[in-house]
């Protein structure tokens, strides 16, 4: 029964500012080390257990380093579609994943990108298009992408069903 | 020997990671099989890698969460257990019986947190349980870990308002006492690490300890997300119990770190609101807390926050932030005597940043701040530390950020005081900073009050500072900045002729000290100014209350002669003479004879004695006959002389060519088409004859030297000057002359010994069209040029 292990799995959130935390308030409250949530996603019958690793984005509170990174089957990257820095660092930070949680088949292994915060300012201060977003997916393998607002709860469900779907493709090989 | 540490370290990472691994291989057998008894002893075996203590902390987290992974499949399973009918009071009691204390304390963690999800004991009971059984491990790093762990599985499980957990109404409480109590048992371990082991590892020991920082700022992490706290209970339970904490630890690390991590997880109007809890722990820091930097990460903060929106500053105003921060930061420097003047300026550089985005009208504020810094530093010697006077032009352009405006800068009494305690480097910077201010907002500056105020300001630009032993100034950076100054004293202006006056005699005042490098620079736009305001009075008819002080065009020409004569000492001769020709122009201008030709006198003198390069000849005698040319301001007398001098220094220049241009350009000076008595057409005559004779003689000087006669050039251009004067009706031109000279350059032209010049022949040609053109207009100038073969 190799099924327990598939419906346990890690993601990495990864961006210039975190996701998760960000629910309630727009309000600047500094993350310490990673955040860590779990959340229950049901599709096809089963429930899923995501155990989340939300990270600061602030250096100055990564005290032990990126260890939790190792072991994840999914990293979710997140921009902010107002700010064109955090779209320029997905590179960056998709490098630094693939550097740091050495995934067997790097080549394959799952992303899926979030364009956040779209609801802001009604979408009038938006500089990162859709259209731009998408561009660099394709030309990353084809990156599923997600356009959300983690304080509205626009299409989070549906991204978070799309991560667990791509997390479960590429189920880590037996460990020893 | 480290090397070797390191390696070491590198080889029992990886031996627990293998003894990890092979437990929890049989761990997941023992899972998928459903085998509970077999579970928790490999569970227990594989944690058991977590006893170690040869690792580093960074190492250690690697290990921990290898084994934090792998504790998430047995908490699913315990989890299914429960579902299948195992009671999870039961589970609860027997992971207890793992033989060794550390492993045991994880699993029931792990149990714990399935035991909460179920809700079969109340979240708080079991949550005090976990965070009193965790006292069983007093090994700081094992320790911290553990209670991290701890921390973690819980983070979503705390009866926080809203959440499922939620009992009665005190459940919030007991979340948050949960939390300040694995915070208070985690900062305890984490002091108690540097008092351990020998001295000579203190600096490893806190090496080690910066690394685990973030384990014991996550529960404050955890606080600042817990819904359930609003303000009054941020105020009355979290904030002074974690101050406490913080205060009695009497730790410098701890103390930093955690002010920090409050600053920074809680948020902005929480602060505001306990500012005074928050700020009186200050002082009650070690002596040693790098305290500058937190207060004034705190006042970055509150700053961004009133800079977001206007409708939070009447919070500020309420809880009177300026003057509590003011207070807060006195009894701080109070509180640190050793505090390096760089700390000092920080704080009230970020104090001033802070009042100007929250009181941007309270001037006063502004200047308290700056007084307070001056306060500090005087009785000291101007400053040497680097840092510190980056630090101080960071406090003295932010008022100019703000306003961008000089003028408001200027009202602020303490400003120019700071300045005084820069070195003369670092003084010139700031110049530039106010300089480039006041050119970007385009400010006017129209008092000579201000003017007054600004050069005192900018004096690092404008004259050597005592001090200043110059080491190599670079040579482009000078004249940057030199050129900046020019550009400034352009930019001020009154429209009111007697304070413009006194803005031009200000400057002066100040620029006339700045030595021999920086005139050259200086006077000219100084000039140029002065001219201006002339000219506007000019305009103007005779002052209408006839005043003797008020300003006249004659008495700014007095002015303008002293300083233009300045130059001349340095020596810039040539820059002078073209000063006093512009001068001349402009007396002329307003019918100033006397003055006009005072000006033409110092040209003349300059020329004689300093201007000796012949270059510099040339080009100082063309000005000179173009601006003389246009003088109509002088008698006969006066322009017979100035012309006479004229035509005499052109036949001395030192080349033939040279004298040849300079001598027919004097022929203008007897002609001048709009001043009916300046009509000399005999001496045009003269002067373009004198001009051939020249050109003849350049040419046998060149036959003579090279062997071959020079190019026809000089004599088409004097046969234009012909063509000049003929059209504009000189009588002593004549049509004989003109064809004369014709004959002459053609026969020149097909000479033997001629020099092919293409460009000479297409001007020749060229102007052969144009009399072609004039002949075919017809009319009185085609009649003009009818007798004329071409």
């Amino acid at each position: 029964m190799a099924s327990r292990r598939r419906m346990l799995l890690k993601v990495i959130i990864l961006g210039d500012s975190g996701y998760v935390n960000r629910k309630f308030s727009n309000q600047y409250k500094a993350t310490i080390g990673a955040d860590f949530l779990t959340k229950e996603v049901q599709f096809d019958d089963r429930l899923f257990t995501l155990q989340i690793w939300d990270t600061a984005g602030q250096e100055r509170f990564q005290s032990l380093g990126v260890a939790f990174y190792r072991g994840a089957d999914c990293c979710v990257l997140v921009h902010d579609v107002n700010v064109m820095k955090s779209f320029d660092n997905l590179n960056n930070w998709r490098e630094e994943f693939l550097i740091q949680a050495s995934p067997s088949d790097p080549e394959n292994f799952p992303f899926v990108v979030l364009g956040n915060k779209v609801d802001v300012d009604g979408g009038n201060s938006r500089v990162v298009s859709e259209k731009k977003a998408k561009a660099w997916c394709a030309s990353k393998g084809n990156i599923p992408y997600f356009e959300t607002s983690a304080k509205e709860g626009f299409n989070v469900d549906a991204a978070f069903e799309c991560i667990a779907r791509n997390a479960l493709k590429n189920e880590p090989e037996e460990e020893m | 020997m480290i090397a070797d540490g390191v390696e070491d370290e590198e080889k029992w990472l990886a031996a627990g990671i293998a003894g990890l691994q092979q437990n929890a291989f049989y761990m997941h057998r023992a899972l998928d099989s459903n085998n509970l008894r077999d579970a928790l002893k490999y569970s227990a075996q594989m944690l058991s890698e977590l006893r170690t203590s040869r690792l580093s902390p960074h190492k250690y987290y690697e290990l921990y969460m290898r084994a934090f992974d792998e504790l998430r499949k047995l908490e699913m399973f315990f989890k299914e257990e429960t579902r299948r009918g195992c009671s999870i009071v039961d589970l609860y009691e027997l992971v207890q019986h793992a033989g060794n204390i550390l492993p045991r304390l994880y699993l029931l963690c792990t149990v714990g947190s399935v035991y909460i999800k179920s809700k079969e004991a109340p979240a708080k009971d079991v949550l005090k349980d976990l965070v009193e059984m965790c006292r069983g491990i007093q090994h700081p790093v094992r320790g911290l870990f553990l209670r991290s762990y701890l921390a973690q599985v819980s983070r979503d499980k705390l009866p926080d308002i809203g959440s499922e957990y939620e009992g009665d109404a005190d459940t919030v409480v007991d979340a948050v006492e949960f939390v300040l109590q694995n915070f208070t048992e985690m900062n305890k371990l984490w002091v108690r690490m540097q008092h351990q082991g020998p001295a000579r590892e203190k600096e490893k020991r806190e090496k080690e300890r910066s690394e685990l920082r973030d384990l014991v700022g996550k529960n404050l992490h955890v606080l600042s997300q817990i819904e359930g706290i609003d303000l009054d209970m941020y105020k009355e339970t979290v904030l002074p119990r974690v101050l406490e904490q913080v205060v009695n630890c009497k730790d410098e690390i701890a103390q930093y770190y955690l002010m920090d991590c409050i600053i920074q997880v809680f948020p902005d109007e929480y602060h505001l609101q306990t500012l005074d809890v928050l700020l009186g722990a200050f002082p009650q820091l070690q002596p040693t807390v790098d305290i500058k930097t937190v207060l004034s990460r705190l006042m970055e903060r509150l700053s961004n926050y009133a800079a977001s929106s206007a409708d939070v500053l009447p919070e500020f105003l309420q809880v009177e932030a300026f003057s509590k921060l003011n207070n807060a930061i006195g009894k701080v420097i109070e509180a640190q005597p050793d505090m390096p003047i760089l700390g000092v300026i920080t704080l009230y550089s970020s104090l001033l940043t802070f009042t100007l985005h929250v009181h941007p009208d309270r001037l006063d504020y502004a200047d308290q701040v700056l007084g307070a810094c001056v306060k500090k530093l005087c009785g000291k010697e101007k400053l040497e530390d680097k840092k510190a006077t980056k630090q101080i032009v960071a406090l003295l352009s932010a008022p100019l950020d703000k306003y961008n405006d000089i003028v408001t800068a200027l009202k602020l009494s303490n400003y120019p005081r700071v300045m005084e305690y820069l070195d003369s480097e670092t003084n010139k910077v700031m110049a530039t900073v106010i300089i480039q201010s006041i050119m970007k907002n385009k400010t006017r500056i129209s008092t000579a009050d201000r003017v007054e105020a600004l050069f005192e300001l900018i004096k690092g630009l404008i004259k050597d500072l005592d001090d200043a032993f110059h080491d190599e100034v670079d040579e482009d950076d000078f004249k940057e900045e030199q050129n900046s100054v020019a550009r400034l004293i352009q930019l001020l202006h009154s429209d009111d002729p007697e304070e413009m006056f006194k803005i031009i005699c200000t400057v002066r005042k100040h620029i006339l000290g700045g030595g021999p490098k920086r005139l050259p620079f200086t006077v000219p736009p100084l000039v140029f100014s002065s001219l201006k305001l002339v000219r506007q009075l000019q305009g103007q008819e005779e002052n209408p209350f006839g005043e003797e002080e008020s300003t006249t065009p004659k008495k700014i020409f007095q002015v303008l002669n002293q300083t233009v004569e300045t130059l001349s000492n340095i020596p810039a001769p040539e820059l002078a003479l073209q000063l006093f020709l512009q001068c001349a122009e402009a007396a002329n201008d307003c019918d100033l004879e006397p003055v006009a030709y005072e000006f033409f006198t110092q040209a003349y003198i300059l020329y004689e004695e300093e201007i000796s390069d012949s270059r510099a000849q040339v080009t100082a005698i063309h000005l000179i006959i173009g601006t003389l040319q246009r003088m109509h301001v002088f008698g006969v007398e006066n322009r017979d002389t100035l012309t006479h001098k004229a035509t005499g220094y052109s036949a001395k220049l030192l080349k033939k060519p040279d004298q040849c241009r300079a001598v027919y350009a004097c022929s203008h000076l007897f002609w001048v088409d709009d001043q009916d008595n300046v009509k000399d057409g005999e001496r045009v005559l003269l002067c373009l004859k004198r001009a051939l004779r020249i050109a003849n003689a350049a040419q046998q000087m060149s036959n003579a030297a090279r062997g071959s006669a020079g190019s026809v050039t000089l004599f088409v251009e004097i046969l234009n000057k012909y063509l000049y004067f003929f059209e504009k009706g000189n009588p002593q031109i004549t049509v004989a002359a003109i064809q004369s000279l014709i004959e002459l350059i053609t026969t020149e032209m097909h000479s033997d010994s001629s020099t092919p010049d293409p460009a000479a022949d297409a001007f020749f040609a060229s102007t052969l069209r144009y009399m072609e053109f004039q002949k075919q207009k017809g009319g009185a100038m085609g009649e003009k040029y009818e007798p004329i073969k071409v």
